[in-house]
């Protein structure tokens, strides 16, 4: 969920755009990392660990983890923590360790 | 491959506060920074700054964040450049980065290292649930993105970061349940702690988590806490439990040093300080010559400080490439000083014990 | 104590606030900054020099309480919000409290608020007098409270609707009725003229109760000491036609 207002942010949104996620469109800012936009639509499951299975979700936000890691535009093991949205970007969730191109 | 006078690695407090002074000494200066977005953590950061006006007390985070870059903004032999993650050193004195997805190398003639610090784990059953985050993850969503993290919080640690983050959330329209504490005693500042409580929050002191658990489709649904006792064991039959939705973990930071241990810095590790810190003299000169060290990553304190030990780095590093400046030695004297009342007080004793640990002088 | 709980002490709340007599001559900050951390922005702030300046930035503030003025500069300049103004005779009956409140929505002035302790619970109600908004970001709410409450009250919460019904019969919430008692309807009689409550189909029945609880509350009289109103004719309602067909007979 977006936050409308904040007592001490000024809370600029940039220009709307709209991407995919396992098939479902999703609205976003351009401004915003697919994590976030992931999360601001209610999605927190974002991958799915290599050996166990285990769901995971945005975890450190920055980069430093692997909790994070989808297929974009067909790129296995992108961090989408630090990945900007684009419009018409494809997200994909992966399973396993993801393949080369 | 990129020639140089001084590569800063990390664009947070104490890189910028580095690449003002060089730049200002007349370096040629280029700053690489992993983000899309400068400043460090201090992005994340609403609450008005403590300690004095050169530190820029009573500023916001994100705004001291703007006035960094707006004086860096003005320097010619500065460059800063964001999406680029530093990969290696090498016994050559060539670094490596990833800049904007280009592999390069760079051969700088003095470095300061500003890589800052890493939040540290916690161990428990359904510690990996979705839901469960570094308090510096609800930062990035709620204060950087204007995203709400979730309804409702556990906070796990009652130091400067779990208490703060505690309030921001709040402030976010996010329910702050509880704040658990390990420690018998409050380890952040009073009056943080206070601001919590007279909005209804409760901390627990001595308590800590037992366990996490959650459905696997939608995440963390509950905690279990419980009471420990003098030995930190947990205490059977104190257990409680919250239905919450996001449980964040605030136990400390740790120095990124890695780039540090690559080019044969003597290393030591501080526990007050977060883990390994590098051997420094004074003027944050590391044991390996034209390496400097400035920020968290020399050991964990408050960004304040960061922006003095980055002035000092910054100048150091201006100093040994052969630049001058007419008042060098005063204003080296003048971050000492900085440094030396900000870690002064009772809540800087750790901080003094792991600089006395660490700091030595080469030749 | 407060490096456990957060929470300072009796004590030492009576040591941030100065003596009586000082209070008695006007506002005045009252700082709740007890450890020492580096940090000295409300003394940087005062016009006046009334918060001594510091030796070490890790003193602890000190106050000359004759220079200050209650200006109330320091408390949004706190990065800690540790410092509110406190004026005890700004009524007969209430004092005025200055204190910093990050949150929205913010107060608006004339709303009436629940004041909050130390440890968040509600314990009384306080008016909102005076609402400043700085370019620094840290509101500053002026509330009235009673003068007896100056030591306990530290911060406000802005009560949620309560949408629970006390007059089934014209559908008036607990929140209308704690409104109009606020503004000054103090009487089962009054809150009857103005909202119509006990003269629905169940006359009172239901809500008369209700209403003398919360009149009881918030005017802190025993509900011994309210009346249940006039009890006018007639007690339960009736069809029309029965009064008519009465006239008819005679």
């Amino acid at each position: 969920m977006r936050i409308s207002e904040h007592p001490i942010l000024d809370l600029k949104r940039s220009s709307p755009v709209k991407f995919t996620f396992d098939g479902t469109e999703i609205s976003a800012f351009d401004n915003e990392t697919i994590a976030v936009a992931l999360h601001a639509a209610g999605i927190r499951t974002l991958s799915h660990s290599v050996n166990k299975h285990r769901p995971r979700g945005l975890y450190c936000a920055i980069g430093n983890c692997s909790s994070c890691v989808m297929i974009v535009d067909g790129e296995a093991n992108v961090k989408t923590c630090i990945t900007l949205v684009q419009d018409g970007m494809v997200v994909e969730s992966q399973k396993g360790k993801g393949n080369l191109q | 491959m990129i020639n140089i006078d001084l590569l800063v690695v990390g664009a947070g407090p104490a890189g910028l506060s580095a690449a003002i002074k060089a730049g200002n000494a007349g370096a040629s200066v280029l700053v690489l920074e992993r983000s899309h977005q400068l400043g460090g953590q201090l992005v994340k950061q609403t609450h008005m700054f403590f300690g004095s006006e050169k530190q820029y007390a009573t500023h916001r985070g994100f705004e001291i964040s703007d006035i960094l870059l707006a004086e860096l903004d003005k320097m010619e032999n500065v460059t800063i450049q964001p999406h680029a993650t530093v990969l290696a050193a090498y016994d050559d004195g060539i670094w490596t980065a990833e800049i904007e997805g280009q592999y390069q190398k760079i051969k700088p003639s003095a470095v300061v290292v500003a890589t800052g610090a890493s939040e540290k784990s916690l161990l428990f059953p359904g510690n990996d649930l979705p839901g469960i985050y570094g308090a510096g993850a609800v930062q990035t969503l709620m204060n950087q993105y204007g995203v709400k993290p979730a309804n409702r919080v556990v906070m796990l640690g009652a130091g400067n970061i779990g208490l703060i983050v505690s309030y921001q959330l709040m402030q976010a329209g996010v329910e702050v349940i509880a704040v658990v504490e390990g420690s018998p005693t409050i380890g952040g500042y009073l009056v943080h702690a206070s601001k919590l409580r007279r909005m209804g929050v409760p901390i627990f002191t001595s308590h800590t988590i037992k366990n996490a658990k959650g459905a696997n489709t939608n995440g963390l649904e509950s905690v279990t806490l419980w009471k420990l006792d003098e030995n930190w064991q947990g205490i059977s039959g104190s257990e409680f439990t919250y239905h919450v939705d996001a449980l964040c973990i605030a136990v400390g930071l740790s120095p990124l040093s890695e780039l540090l241990w690559q080019i044969g810095c003597k290393m030591t590790f501080s526990a007050p300080m977060g883990g390994y810190i590098p051997y420094r003299d004074k003027y944050m000169r590391t044991s390996q010559k034209g390496i400097y060290i400035a920020g968290d990553v020399g050991g964990v304190e408050e960004a304040s400080s960061a922006m003095v030990s980055g002035q000092l780095a910054g100048i150091s590093a201006a100093e040994y490439l052969g630049f001058e400046m007419p008042n060098m030695a005063a204003m080296k004297q003048d971050c000492l000083n900085q440094l030396a009342s900000l870690r002064q007080g009772p809540k800087g004793a750790h901080i003094r014990a792991g600089i006395r640990q660490a700091e030595v002088s080469f030749e | 104590m407060l490096e456990k709980t957060g929470v300072p002490t009796e004590t030492q709340i009576d040591s941030a606030f100065p003596n009586e007599t000082r209070l008695n001559e006007g506002p005045v900050a009252v700082i709740e900054c007890f450890q020492p951390i580096p940090c000295n922005p409300c003394a940087m702030a005062c016009p006046r020099q009334a918060i001594l300046p510091f030796a070490d930035i890790n003193d602890v503030p000190v106050m000359d309480n004759d220079k200050c003025n209650g200006c109330g500069l320091c408390v949004m300049k706190c990065p800690g919000l540790a410092i509110i103004v406190v004026d005890i005779n700004w009524s007969e009956t209430k004092a005025l409290i200055k204190l910093p409140y990050e949150f929205r929505p913010l107060p608006q002035k004339g709303q009436i608020l629940h004041a909050l302790d130390r440890e968040g619970h509600p314990i009384a109600n306080a008016e909102v007098i005076n609402v400043i908004v700085p370019a620094n970001k840290t509101p500053v709410i002026s509330i009235a409270v009673d003068k007896d409450l100056i030591k306990k009250v530290r911060n406000i919460c802005i009560p949620e609707d309560n949408d629970s019904i006390v007059c089934r019969c014209s559908d008036i919430t607990v929140a209308d009725i704690q409104s109009f008692i606020a503004q000054g309807y103090t009487s089962v009689d009054e809150l009857k003229r103005i909202t119509r409550l006990g003269m629905g189909a169940c006359q009172g029945r239901t809500c008369i109760p209700l209403v003398m609880r919360e009149l009881s509350t918030a005017l802190k009289k025993p509900i011994s000491e309210l009346t249940s109103g006039t009890h006018r004719p007639i007690v339960k309602s009736m069809k029309l036609g029965d009064v008519a067909a009465y006239g008819g007979k005679s």
